[in-house]
């Protein structure tokens, strides 16, 4: 007789029929198959319940399982062998449906119990293993997965991912997900909140702003300028799970460098008349102050290139209480040195701005903002200074001399303001160039690329085009047309197609496009059945994005109103990796090597791009085509594609796909020719795109070569585009360039130690060197 | 100082090497991922 039975983890229980007459009564229940005897119970008003004939008949499917593991011999049986007895009996007994549903059953609970251990496996390797030996700690290298913060954000993160998958999402996304023919990115914060948005500078500064834990003022410098766009991007940071944009850096922090100099002007006009007057301090400042004040009620204002309108009637006036002669001095004196003080203010405030975003936390302290700054349009001297400054303190780097990190610096290049010598701007440029060479940033983005010109309208900065930092673009807009701009809004969520493993199922070309519609169409459904999602959130689940109107048009919503509408002005995307992997397993080639693979590549990526276009017009919302930035993506599909098909030359053979439809990495081809061949994506890549070259050596030393790289991605148009080249440091003598094997400054090799006398040797050399911290 | 005290200045010190990991930059490649890392290795020089 069975007393005992043996759970799953070893532990011996009490024997009870009642547990498996239970479960073989849900799954009567789910099969319907005794419906019919349970009615002719109930016709008969069978005075034993409704129940009677489902229990009964449980209970005897479940006497004769436990039958038939008495009759084996088996004592204290297993939880699997109780339940293979179950089938059997239930097979035995002529209830063929009822035995499917309780296989059903069964493996249902084994996918939950398998979800679960796996939960477990996965947040122990969180706790115990350190990043370095953790890929799933290194997943984003921007969250540092080593410390507390970072280690609880993976919990949770992980955490929510297992929760979504098993409860909210349809489980034909849920499928295609985990088998890898999708990847929904940010899965962690499906129900929560959406990717990103550009940060109207100008317009949050305007009465000030509350972060969610204070008010803060109007700023009334540049330094506050700077200092309060740090703090937007790291509020703003908080309530989306991507990165943080200002798509009018310049515009906006000229208004600052405006107030500056005109109170430099002010205080040294002062200081300059009581020099030569003679005059107290107490005298002269009120009658300077007052004078400004009401020129100013008047429209006129000391600006930081001298208007004659201000100079005059500020001489007339002045002169009627001083002498002319010194009046016009002081004048002179003024405004140079109110220009040198506001110049070396702006300095400070963007060098302070690079560090802030360099050092400030979000995220519960895991992670800094993802930021990025759009800027290089303007050719106001205001935001020219602004310009050069970033970028000089760029050039200069952290205060350990390191290149930062953030923000991703996107200069707007663009025939006519920057790009060709005699430009406005042409001298940033050539400095963004010079910049760039050093310290990877700024990227480049195009204005003048025709599906970016488009939009633009020469004096309205929002239809001027605006990346995140990691290629993400906003512009068109098919829910509301007029509103074809960039600033207030972002992409909403994106899902990315694993095209290669496409073409090594369909094989030839035909199929693969069949198999991509029905792909195209899943990934359609998902990003949509995540907008509702999204749409149900309120106002106040969103305090700074939605509170303080950083978003579009959610100035007009209350607290508890739901986003749904103001989120339309939104993108959800669809993204995809390894062009040349599908390109290779098709046809052989990639489309770095043949032209007809190169047209086949355009083929397809142009069908994903009318697939979205037509979506758009379908659904009245903005789909758009994305080529994933794929960080994390970069080795999950082909790591799967191995494993099922094994290594296929050209395409499972390594340990990533290739970007999006960037031409693979390992290809010998030139800068040029493979400029060329990825800028007709770009056009095809709505949602964001961005291509980029490996340099040999210091670009610095060859600077012409850089800006004619430049100019190439300008011509074939290319929307998005940077140069990499090898960025290394020397954190022992602070050399910034390329290392080899050894330090060309110090000479010492990686790890090895140099004398105290080499480093005072050098320090009188390079008066910058950082004072290093470490062993010594 | 002593001339092992000397020594020290800079042992077990690596130099940083910063890429461009996909538009952006995440810092050094060791936080890079394993399939990124991988990446990196394999890219060759683009000649102008």
């Amino acid at each position: 007789m069975i007393v005992t039975v043996k759970k799953r983890d070893g532990r011996e229980m009490p024997f009870n029929i009642e547990k498996i007459s239970a479960a073989i009564e849900k799954a009567f229940r789910a099969s319907g198959e005794l419906d019919e005897q349970i009615k002719a119970s109930q016709d008969q008003l069978n005075l034993l319940g409704n129940d009677d004939v489902l229990s009964s008949t449980a209970l005897q499917v479940a006497a004769s399982a436990v039958g038939l593991l008495e009759a084996e011999g088996k004592v204290k049986p297993e939880i699997e062998e109780i339940q293979d007895a179950v089938e059997k009996a239930l097979t035995e007994g002529g209830y063929a449906d009822t035995a499917k549903s309780y296989i059903l059953y069964r493996a249902e609970r084994t996918r939950i119990r398998e979800v679960n251990t796996r939960l477990m496996h996965t947040l122990r390797d969180i706790t115990f293993s350190s990043a370095k030996e953790s890929d799933l700690k290194r997943e984003n290298a921007n969250i540092d997965g080593d410390t507390a913060m970072g280690t609880m954000l993976k919990y949770g993160s992980e955490s929510a991912k297992h929760f979504y998958t098993m409860m909210m999402l349809k489980p034909e996304h849920s499928r295609a997900h985990s088998e890898g023919d999708i990847h929904i990115h940010d899965l962690d914060f499906y129900s929560l909140t959406m990717t990103c948005c550009q940060i109207d500078l100008k317009k949050l500064f305007k009465g000030g702003f509350n972060t969610g834990h204070g008010h803060l003022r109007e700023p009334k410098d540049i330094r506050s300028y700077a200092a309060l766009a740090a703090i937007a991007i790291q509020s703003n940071q908080n309530d989306q799970h991507g990165g943080q944009s200002i798509p009018n850096f310049d515009y906006a922090m000229a208004d600052g460098v405006r107030i500056t100099y005109r109170k430099a002007y002010l205080s040294n006009m002062v200081k300059a008349l009581i020099l030569l007057t003679g005059k107290t301090e107490e005298e002269i400042q009120p009658v300077v102050k007052k004078l400004h004040a009401e020129m100013a009620e008047m429209g006129m204002v000391a600006t930081l290139v001298p208007n004659e309108k201000f100079v005059e009637a500020e001489a007339r006036e002045l002169s009627k209480v001083y002498d002319t002669e010194i009046v016009m001095k002081a004048q002179k004196f003024a405004e140079k040195m109110a220009y040198e003080e506001t110049d070396k203010t702006t300095f400070q405030a963007m060098e302070a701005f690079v560090h802030n975003l360099n050092s400030m936390h979000s995220r519960a302290g895991a992670q800094t903002p993802f930021s990025s700054i759009n800027y290089g349009m303007c050719t106001e001297p205001e935001a020219r200074m602004v310009m050069r400054n970033l970028l000089l303190t760029t050039d200069e780097g952290l205060g350990g001399g390191e290149t930062a990190i953030f923000p991703i610096q996107i200069f707007r290049v663009k025939e006519g303001i920057s790009l060709n010598p005699g430009d406005p701007n042409y001298d940033l440029f050539k400095l963004a160039c010079k910049v760039s060479a050093k310290r990877l940033f700024p990227n480049f983005s195009f204005q003048d690329a025709p599906y970016n010109l488009q939009y633009y309208k020469p004096g309205h900065p929002e239809t001027e085009i605006s990346y995140m930092g990691c290629r993400t673009r906003v512009i068109g807009n098919n829910y509301d047309p007029t509103r074809e701009i960039s600033f207030g809004r972002g992409n909403l969520s994106f899902t990315s197609i694993n095209l290669p493993r496409i073409a090594i199922k369909m094989k030839s070309v035909d199929l693969f496009f069949k198999e991509l519609d029905r792909m195209l169409q899943l990934v359609s459904d998902q990003l949509m059945e995540r907008f509702a999602v999204q749409s149900r959130r309120k106002v106040k689940n969103f305090p700074f994005l939605m509170g303080q109107g950083v978003w579009i048009d959610s100035e007009k919503l209350g607290w508890e109103d739901t986003v749904g509408e103001v989120i339309k002005h939104g993108t959800l995307s669809i993204g995809f990796i390894g062009l040349a992997e599908t390109l290779v397993a098709l046809t052989g080639k990639h489309h770095g090597e043949s032209e007809a693979s190169q047209e086949l590549g355009l083929k397809i990526i142009g069908h994903m791009r009318e697939f979205c276009d037509k979506e758009s017009k379908r659904l009245g919302l903005n789909f758009s085509l994305l080529a994933t930035p794929a960080e994390g993506l970069s080795g999950r599909f082909v790591r799967m594609d191995k494993k099922k098909f094994g290594i296929i030359p050209g395409v499972t053979d390594r340990d990533y796909y290739t970007n999006s439809f960037h031409v693979p990495v390992y290809y010998k081809i030139s800068a040029f020719k493979k400029l060329s061949l990825e800028a007709p994506y770009h056009a095809l890549t709505n949602a964001g795109h961005i291509s980029y070259v490996e340099l040999d050596g210091d670009p610095t030393q060859n600077l012409d070569a850089f800006e004619k790289i430049v100019h190439h991605m300008a011509k074939v148009g290319i929307g998005y585009g940077s140069i990499n080249h090898p960025v290394d440091r020397d954190p022992v003598c602070g050399f910034v360039g390329v290392i080899g094997d050894c330090c060309p400054r110090c000479g010492r090799s990686e790890g090895h130690a140099i004398s105290e006398a080499k480093i005072e040797e050098l320090r009188k050399l390079y008066p910058g060197m950082p004072a290093f911290k470490g062993i010594r | 100082m002593s001339e092992k005290e000397l020594s020290k200045y800079g042992e077990g010190v690596g130099f940083e090497r910063i890429r461009r990991i996909t538009g952006y930059l995440v810092g050094t490649i060791d936080r890079f991922n394993n399939a990124k890392r991988a990446e990196v290795n394999d890219r060759v020089k683009h000649g102008v």
